[in-house]
């Protein structure tokens, strides 16, 4: 009995760190979109094609260096790089003029991306099944609780996520540009009074938030297969964790990929087959009692 | 613009639109409708299935037709969605006005569009979906089954898992029909040939799960001989990349069906676990025959990769139409069905029939282990052991008996 209760405790903290390395992922795609959304005021439906087209990068740099471990090294700097030059062709092209518009136009216009990005996906990579492959130094598993395997890899995704937090903690705390964009988020209309160019903070702002989704997808790319199909599953979680967090709240959205990595993977043991609900389940108790999200949102 | 310019150039607009629409295609061809998905995940074996027909068709219309007619096609997307599926199909058939029906991938839309052709009294040759109700239960005369079915898969690893020592058993995957269906006719098999297997547990979960670690690490607690996971398309190369990240495919052996298949193998490279053992109806490099090879190579020619299962459906099908139709005599449903029942045709593996009771294609069904082969890189399937149709099909009888 005492066997039995060391594996299901093993087996909680096990699924706690498995719930905190999907954490990572989505709060970095999440984070994203809360700073578009807050900044920008624009509800990026083609964030996840963004995510997609960032994995699918992912996968070509890494064949094209040879397929071997520095591949992915090289993907993890070059892929966001190209999602972030994809958007800002996007904005500068199309986004920058309809910021006076309302956002049901904005949303539609991202929903439009999406579709359009769903299908130049399978255009230039095709329908097959793509894959990246673990790097070198990640790969097998170390046995942590219990002689229970935890992938290295997951271990690696699990310290790359307070990295990226602290990153963009500094960056809209601590630099210029930081600031500017926190108070657009705020006033827009002062910040212009002010004599600072809003158009070329919300291009940064837009640019950035896309970059961290391409970055997700360049993370999540040797855990799953690269699939056409990627962009609607994590578009769905990444708004829902925007919308419990706060709107433009990049803490909020880290709280909201907690709640719902954890609840995620935690679900699991406690009801494997309806495991699914629980995330979901957290976000309707979430909204019951904080409409506006848990934490402050900039609107 | 004035009222009665804009009226007459929009009412211009309309009729121009009818004039130009392919209306009718004269009834100097031959149409298939094929109802298919091409979004998503699926897309992948899809197109498989497509390209094999397209180049069946390019052959025999190349030859001078079937009975002096061409052989045309046209597709819809379902996008995995049965309802529009269903909807696709009643508009191939009451405007297209195709001759026959093909698709799909989604068992959901092929039971639906089956129900409609039998109404409509039009052949449905079904090339992807895998439920056994298609033949089964929903069977009828104007179904054609070219692919295997889950009952099929279930009784053919069986006969292969019976002959290999294992006795504790762990039953896993996709928590859907496609999985359960697999797993049961594996399993209940399984125990007729080798009454002394016992089962240690079951898992399950949702579709398109990506991350495995919770259910292998179960898994790996209960310490069975043996895993069989019922893992559905997309979640192949999932739980083949989580089996080798956690250590699983080491430790203990698994099967899945497909899993010695190139679309799993090949995205993989080099990284595939090593190990696993799988089903699956086809390789492109077994059997090293030269009407395989010759299939391959033409095929490799037209679309600049090696062919799969979906390939080898996809091209029969159209084969099985065109010597249908030819010995028929005339192009006539009721005659196209007469001609097929028993009939055999040379395929790029060998001699294929369509039963004459069921209307299913007996397929040879290959049981492996994923190897490296050092002329590909990927791994492919290694210790190959054919398994006839004749016995993993379940019988006339069997199949009958359930239908309503």
């Amino acid at each position: 009995m005492d066997a039995v209760y060391s594996i299901i405790s093993a087996g909680v903290l096990s699924q706690v760190f498995v719930g905190l390395s999907r954490t990572t992922i989505l709060f970095i795609v999440a984070s994203g979109l809360t700073l578009i959304l807050g900044v920008l005021r624009i509800p990026n439906v083609a964030h996840g094609s963004l995510y997609m087209i960032g994995a699918f990068t992912a996968f070509t740099v890494t064949k094209l260096s040879g397929g071997g471990s520095a591949g992915f090294w090289i993907a993890l700097v070059i892929a966001p790089l190209i999602v972030a030059l994809i958007s800002l062709i996007a904005e500068r092209g199309m986004f920058q003029f309809l910021y006076e518009r309302e956002h049901l136009m904005l949303l539609l216009l991202t929903f439009a991306f999406s579709l359009v990005f769903g299908d130049l996906v399978k255009l230039v990579w095709g329908g097959e099944y793509k894959s990246v492959p673990v790097p070198h130094i990640f790969q097998g598993f170390v046995p942590l609780f219990g002689g229970l395997p935890f992938p290295l890899y997951n271990l690696f995704l699990l310290l790359a996520g307070p990295v990226v937090a602290i990153l963009l903690y500094l960056l809209t705390n601590k630099t210029k540009m930081g600031k500017i964009a926190r108070a657009a988020a705020v006033d827009r209309e002062m910040v212009g009074a002010v004599g600072i160019n809003v158009s070329r903070v919300f291009a940064t702002v837009f640019v950035i938030g896309c970059y961290l989704a391409g970055l997700g997808g360049v993370l999540v790319a040797p855990t799953v297969s690269v699939t056409l199909g990627m962009d609607h599953n994590l578009i769905i979680e990444a708004f829902l964790i925007v919308i419990m967090g706060g709107l433009g709240n990049i803490w909020g959205a880290l709280l909201g990929a907690l709640i719902f990595g954890l609840t995620q993977s935690l679900g699991i043991l406690i009801w494997p087959k309806f495991g699914i609900i629980f995330p979901y389940l957290a976000v309707v108790v979430v909204l019951l009692f904080r409409p506006t999200g848990l934490l402050k949102s900039t609107w | 613009m004035k009222k009665s310019v804009l009226l007459s150039m929009s009412l211009l607009l309309f009729v121009g639109l009818f004039m130009v629409c392919p209306l009718t295609y004269a009834q100097n061809t031959i149409k298939v409708g094929i109802v298919d998905t091409y979004t998503g995940p699926a897309t992948t074996f899809t197109m498989d299935v497509l390209d094999g027909f397209k180049l069946a068709v390019n052959e025999i219309n190349a030859k001078g037709g079937v009975l002096g007619k061409k052989i045309e096609y046209t597709t819809r997307d379902e996008k995995f969605k049965p309802d529009i599926g269903l909807a696709m199909a009643k508009e191939l058939v009451l405007k297209e006005k195709v001759d026959i029906l093909m698709g799909t991938i989604n068992s959901a839309t092929a039971l639906a569009i089956s129900d409609f052709a039998k109404k409509e009294k039009l052949p449905f040759f079904v090339t992807f979906s895998k439920s056994e109700k298609i033949i089964g239960e929903k069977g009828h005369p104007y179904i054609f089954n070219m692919n295997e079915n889950t009952a099929m898969v279930g009784k053919a690893a069986a006969v292969a898992l019976a002959k290999k020592p294992y006795i504790k058993y762990w039953i896993a995957g996709d928590d859907y029909e496609y999985g359960h269906a697999i797993a049961n006719s594996l399993w209940n098999n399984l125990k007729k040939l080798k009454p002394q297997v016992q089962k240690a547990g079951e898992s399950w979960w949702k579709v398109g799960e990506a991350d495995f670690t919770p259910y292998i690490t179960q898994i790996l607690a209960a310490k069975p001989d043996f895993i069989i996971a019922a893992t559905g398309g997309a979640g192949m190369v999932n739980f083949q990349k989580a089996a080798k990240a956690t250590g699983l495919s080491q430790k203990i052996p698994f099967y899945q069906h497909t899993a010695i298949e190139l679309s799993v193998l090949k995205p993989q490279g080099q990284n595939a676990p090593e190990g696993v053992f799988g089903t699956a109806n086809y390789f492109f490099y077994y059997p090293d025959t030269p009407s395989n090879r010759a299939f391959v190579d033409e095929f490799k020619r037209a679309y600049n990769r090696e062919p799969r299962i979906g390939a080898l459906s996809g091209y029969m099908t159209a084969r099985f139409i065109a010597a249908g139709y030819k010995k028929a005599g005339k192009i006539d449903t009721e005659g196209l069905i007469k001609a097929l029942e028993g009939m055999s045709l040379d395929s790029p593996v060998g001699p294929m029939a369509i039963r004459g009771c069921d209307h299913q294609l007996e397929l040879p069904m290959y049981f492996g282990v994923t190897t490296k082969n050092p002329k590909y890189d990927f791994l492919v399937a290694g210790d190959v052991q054919v398994i006839q149709a004749k016995d993993y099909m379940p019988t006339c009888d069997e199949v009958l008996r359930v239908r309503k």
